[in-house]
């Protein structure tokens, strides 16, 4: 059993590399689960997939009509049950939406069910794939835990690398015991390809794989077509399967 | 016994997610309908391990599809009688996932069940051996449980049919649900999920008092507890009886010292002005005393606007917050209005101004009629509160009078005459702690005296004098 984490700045294709992920890993044997923890939710388009209701929404309508509940309802049972119902299940792969942010209320209860509730959740599944903001939003707050890996995505520029640099201290802050930080640069061109490599070698960042700039994701993008449906000669979809491989996944 | 059953019966089979792929059927669910029910019987009336099922069985349907179900139980015992009902009922939740290969999601009529196409293809072939292994697992487990038979339906009339008789067992049920109060029970509930912001904060739970929260009831707190009671919920004994209507226990009392860290070792649970509850800032809304009016307040998180005393909501859960027990300012859960012990230490109601017309418009049903509690409509300030008090006849409006008189009398008596320290409210002003710093808090009791608490402080001192006011 393995958890993923996929995160970086935005825009730096973050979610591009976990829907490849998850493709590379539906065409073996595994069974994955893919959580989509960032609040802009793009992952559900990029495996060409639609969700109507989010686990944000469903806690919600639990904190709403909890008052006029049954008094001695299993407000945990309750709450599983909404989120099973809003599980997309797809063959190899079941996606799970974390959707929008807690409101201004008290969130200490409703997350705490929610936390037993994603742990039962993960452990029937081979592979947890994650897609969050660099944030990392709901893994400090202990809703997803137990992450092993976190590949963070940057692109060509300095800052994606210093993005890097303060996720991981905001691990080490979080204390979110996760077993290796990976950086994966992405949109790697023949003339920042050794600067980024030296600059990340500076930071003592571990790449563990390098993506070429992708006309076919470009492409992709422009036509709002779902990058798992990327053509298997890509040179995205073959650096990810070597990344995966590294990985031990 | 397992031996009988062509699949395994573990706890370690809880948890159990069947994917679509995996699905031989689903049954019930948000696809379809479907409830289960245990109902009490004479142990005439019921036939020891009978199953009955109407409707097509597990060989009978299309392999992909999703179909009606039903599950009624009917138990027998000397110790079964109706009101266990529910708690048996809850059960057949944790003993169905207990199987292998079949996933039993929620209760009552929202409950969603899988079976996998491996259980199907072990030798799984009829929803009577799931009826006979849960009915095992119930005398199993329950032994009070003398005699259990079931029916189990899958025909959707039918199911539709005995839903109706499902529902007004229910609605029975939360009708005598709703009706148990704290003086029913001997235990109530605690919960810690605030203390890392509100590290003196004691929650407890009772049954006619939510969290302040508003998420947990006395219900929760006990399921919760059962599960884990070393996790963040855990009970609480009531103990002894110190003051009914404050509704104060020894065995809070105890646990408040436990859980504040000795900071309080009094609280009364339906109490405004005396050893009020502490209030943590998860509160969905806070009360305030306004001595102008001698009356109370309530502001609600989604009120932005300010109170009549000048406040918004954030200064007041700022000053109030953070665990303590300030009195004169009180977090409550929106839920504790509609508790027939609101405050019955001071009147309930009775002491009641004013609070956002949102807010007055959720808990309508539980304010008394013959009292008007203002909205920002009708008062934004004391003066314009004043007015709305007199000209509706507030019951606090009498108690000003009654206040002037006595005041006039005592400067009559003893002009000199400075009020005692620490006198009880409500004549008091609501004063947060003087002194007040991060690892300091002093607040004078209302009993008289001063309590100061230090925790992990070091503090030189080169000389103190302590002086009694001349």
């Amino acid at each position: 059993m393995k958890t993923i984490a996929i995160t970086g700045k935005g825009g730096t294709g973050k979610t591009a590399v976990a829907a490849l992920l998850i493709k590379y890993l539906t065409e073996g044997d595994n069974t994955i689960l893919a959580i989509d923890a960032d609040p802009d939710t793009n992952l559900p388009a990029a495996l060409g997939d639609t969700v109507e209701k989010t686990v944000g929404e469903m806690r919600e309508s639990l904190l709403e009509e909890r008052d006029e509940l049954p008094p001695d309802i299993d407000k945990k049972s309750l709450l599983e049950g909404k989120i099973y119902s809003v599980l997309v299940e797809r063959p190899r792969y079941d996606l799970l939406v974390m959707g929008r942010p807690e409101g201004p209320g008290c969130y200490c209860y409703a997350n705490d069910l929610l936390r037993g509730i994603m742990d039962r959740i993960v452990k029937n599944y081979e592979i947890t794939i994650i897609d969050t903001a660099a944030g990392l939003e709901h893994l400090s707050r202990g809703i997803i835990r137990d992450v092993t890996d976190l590949l963070v995505v940057t692109d060509g520029s300095r800052r994606g690398l210093e993005t890097a640099e303060r996720i991981r201290d905001l691990v080490a802050e979080l204390d979110l015991k996760i077993d290796n930080l990976y950086v994966v640069l992405n949109k790697v061109t023949d003339t920042n390809r050794e600067r980024l490599q030296e600059y990340a070698n500076e930071l003592d960042l571990k790449v563990v794989g390098m993506i070429p700039f992708d006309d076919n994701i470009a492409r992709f993008d422009l036509e709002g077509l779902p990058l798992a449906g990327l053509p298997e000669d890509s040179l995205s979809v073959i650096e990810v399967a070597k990344i995966a491989e590294k990985i031990g996944l | 016994m397992a031996e009988e059953f062509p699949f395994e019966m573990s706890p370690m089979y809880e948890g159990e997610r069947i994917r679509k792929d995996d699905l031989y059927v689903e049954l019930a669910g948000p696809k379809s309908k479907g409830f289960e029910l245990v109902r009490s019987a004479d142990m005439s009336e019921v036939e020891d391990g009978k199953v009955t099922l109407i409707g097509p069985d597990l060989k009978d349907m299309e392999e992909g599809s999703t179909y009606p179900f039903a599950m009624i139980y009917r138990i027998a015992g000397e110790g079964v009688e109706p009101d266990i009902e529910s708690i048996v009922e809850r059960r057949n939740h944790d003993f169905q996932n207990y199987i292998q290969g079949y996933m039993h999601l929620n209760q009552r009529y929202d409950i969603w069940v899988r079976i996998s196409k491996a259980a199907v293809e072990k030798g799984l072939e009829s929803l009577k051996q799931i009826a006979e292994a849960t009915m095992m697992m119930f005398k199993n487990e329950l032994p009070f449980i003398e005699k259990i038979e079931a029916t189990y339906i899958t025909d959707l009339a039918e199911v539709e049919k005995e839903l109706e008789e499902a529902k007004k067992v229910y609605e029975a049920r939360d009708a005598r649900t709703r009706d148990l109060h704290d003086e029913d029970v001997d235990t109530f509930y605690g919960c810690t999920l605030c203390q890392s912001f509100a590290p003196t904060n004691v929650c407890v739970v009772t049954p006619d008092r939510v969290s302040l929260c508003g998420a947990i009831n006395w219900f929760d707190g006990r399921a919760a507890a059962k599960v884990d009671p070393e996790g963040p919920q855990f009970p609480i004994e009531k103990g002894e009886v110190i003051d009914e209507i404050g509704g104060e226990y020894s065995g809070v009392n105890e646990a408040a010292v436990r859980l504040s860290g000795g900071m309080y070792d009094r609280i009364k649970l339906h109490s405004f002005f005396e050893y009020p509850h502490t209030s943590c800032g998860c509160f969905e809304v806070v009360g305030f005393y306004m001595p102008e009016v001698d009356g109370i307040g309530w502001v609600d998180r989604d009120f932005k606007g300010t109170a009549p005393n000048g406040l918004p909501f954030s200064t007041m859960a700022g000053q109030t917050g953070g665990g303590r027990q300030v009195v004169g300012f009180l977090g409550i859960g929106i839920n504790y209005f509609r508790s027939p012990k609101f405050l019955q230490a001071d009147g309930g109601w009775k002491k009641v101004v004013w609070m956002p017309k949102a807010l007055k418009d959720k808990v309508s049903d539980s304010i008394p009629e013959s009292i008007a509690v203002a909205t920002e409509e009708d008062a934004t300030d004391i003066e314009s509160l004043k007015k709305f008090l007199i000209e509706k006849k507030h019951p606090v409006v009498e108690t000003w009078t009654a206040e002037e008189e006595e005041e006039e009398k005592k400067e009559e008596a003893a002009p000199a005459a400075a009020p005692a320290e620490g006198a009880a409210p409500p004549s008091g002003i609501p004063t947060v702690a003087p002194m007040q710093m991060p690892s300091m808090t002093v607040s004078g009791g209302s009993g008289g005296g001063l309590k100061i608490v230090l925790s992990n402080a070091k503090i030189t001192v080169d000389k103190i004098i302590v002086k009694k006011k001349e």
